[in-house]
């Protein structure tokens, strides 16, 4: 019985030891390592716990269970994947946080990207029929965070028509539907149409699913050339098969 | 007449359990307060390395730390910090940042040095050569005793300080410039002073000297 107590209180002790470097690295506590065994170097990371971090503790996510974590990260690693480690390096992505029930200021949300830390964190529950999209729309947060002055905002809002205007923010209007439009006009989905940069983290998305892009919208045309254009001046080998 | 009285045999017995006892609390004292008691010094002339000019050995108040330094993992790390040792910018420094089995962390030359200690910024002092790149794509297993530049919360930001982990960190690896490893005396290293409640130790510890086995 005491050994069993011995084995306990030490994976105990090293559990917390493990959980404080993570903290020190990338400021989100009760974390524990994943995976970090990588080709492209990403360190997959999971909330052992809940946690709460951000501007007044508004962003929240819980552990995840077992099961599902183990059946996401297979798809989230075939995902990332794609991504090589100079590329990842450049865009200032490096650990991936899993979690379920991503909240911020109470609105669930499938990820929250952050370059500065080099983090990115998960919703493992989001919604299965976009999840893999969802994780490319995440990745281009940080490449446009990384790289601002590439994807300049005010040319691409000048693709839309005249009139169009987006949002202030992406959580400031109701549109928020994720199916993709049949008939496009200019957007791939409605959230396409809340501000310039998740219009263009729809774009990068659908392009890294290969969506069907043969649509005759020639919006789109310009906001695919206008993402490939500028990836290659991040990445001149970067592809989207 | 002043009549002698003899001690009883209870009494005797007394008297030398009292000063045994005396002579323990006196010797455990003392041997309590030499936290070095137990940790070998390691005298680097009695050692045969394979890389002598790549060898640094770090005194501490607990003896010799020998440590062998890595410049084809990270040139420009280790020629920064050789090039500190040279200059024995590092004797006298703190080792101001300690966190307790983990990591031991010193080389704030600007407000780290003894006698000069300003615990308001000490961590956030400057060599005055500036910083250098960080070198972090070679693969490295950042496992127990391994040494690297410390940095900034952004990258090629290395300076002078640097720090020596006491446990296996694997998340290190790509995260900081590796530029050694701990080869003997990591003991001497875990008896630095630290806080149970605080990374940034009060009245720390000191490097004594740095120096490179073959100049």
């Amino acid at each position: 019985m005491n050994i069993i107590r011995i084995i306990i209180l030490s994976l105990f002790i090293f559990t917390q030891s493990q959980a404080d470097t993570i903290y020190n690295l990338i400021k989100i506590p009760n974390l524990e390592i994943y995976e970090i065994n990588t080709s492209n170097k990403l360190r997959y990371l999971y909330a052992k716990q809940p946690f709460t971090i951000g501007v007044d503790n508004n962003i929240n996510c819980f552990n995840p269970e077992k099961k599902v974590l183990d059946e996401k990260y297979k798809i989230i690693q075939k995902n990332l994947n794609r991504y090589n480690q100079k590329f990842l390096k450049k865009i200032n992505l490096k650990y991936i946080v899993l979690c379920e029930d991503l909240s911020i200021s109470n609105i669930n949300t499938a990820g929250i990207p952050d370059n500065v830390m080099k983090t990115l964190i998960l919703d493992i529950r989001f919604d299965e029929k976009y999840f893999e999209r969802v994780i490319h729309h995440e990745v281009f947060h940080i490449i446009n965070d990384s790289y601002k002055e590439v994807f300049n905002e005010k040319v691409w809002s000048n693709f839309n028509v005249k009139n169009f205007r987006y949002a202030e923010c992406s959580t400031c209007t109701d549109k928020l539907g994720l199916n993709t439009y049949s008939d496009t006009e200019g957007f791939f989905t409605e959230y396409s149409q809340s501000t310039a940069s998740e219009d263009m983290a729809e774009v990068f998305s659908h392009l890294m699913i290969g969506s069907d892009l043969s649509n005759n919208d020639p919006i789109l045309d310009k906001k695919i050339q206008f993402i490939k254009k500028n990836l290659l001046k991040i990445d001149k080998n970067f592809v989207y098969d | 007449m002043i009549k002698k009285i003899k001690a009883s045999r209870s009494e005797k017995i007394i008297f030398v359990f009292i000063i045994l006892l005396a002579t323990f609390s006196f010797g455990s004292f003392l041997l309590i307060k030499d936290k070095c008691l137990f940790v070998k010094s390691y005298d680097p002339k009695k050692i045969k390395f394979d890389n002598p000019k790549n060898i640094a050995i770090l005194n501490v108040p607990c003896g010799n730390v020998i440590i062998e330094l890595y410049p084809k993992i990270s040139p420009n790390g280790v020629k920064r910090f050789v090039s500190l040792i040279n200059t024995k910018a590092y004797d006298d420094i703190a080792f101001h940042r300690v966190i307790k089995n983990t990591l031991v962390q010193a080389g704030d030359l600007e407000f780290g040095k003894k006698g000069n200690i300003d615990y308001g910024k000490i961590g956030t002092g400057k060599s005055g050569l500036g910083t250098i790149n960080s070198e972090v794509d070679a693969p490295f297993n950042f496992d127990k005793g391994s040494v690297a530049l410390a940095r900034t919360q952004k990258y090629n930001t290395e300076d002078s300080q640097f720090f020596i982990v006491l446990r296996d960190e694997p998340l290190y690896e790509t995260e900081y410039t590796p530029i050694g490893k701990v080869i003997y005396g990591l003991k001497a290293l875990e008896k630095i002073k630290y806080l149970d409640k605080s990374q940034y130790v009060l009245r720390p510890d000191f490097i004594n000297s740095i120096r490179m086995l073959i100049n």
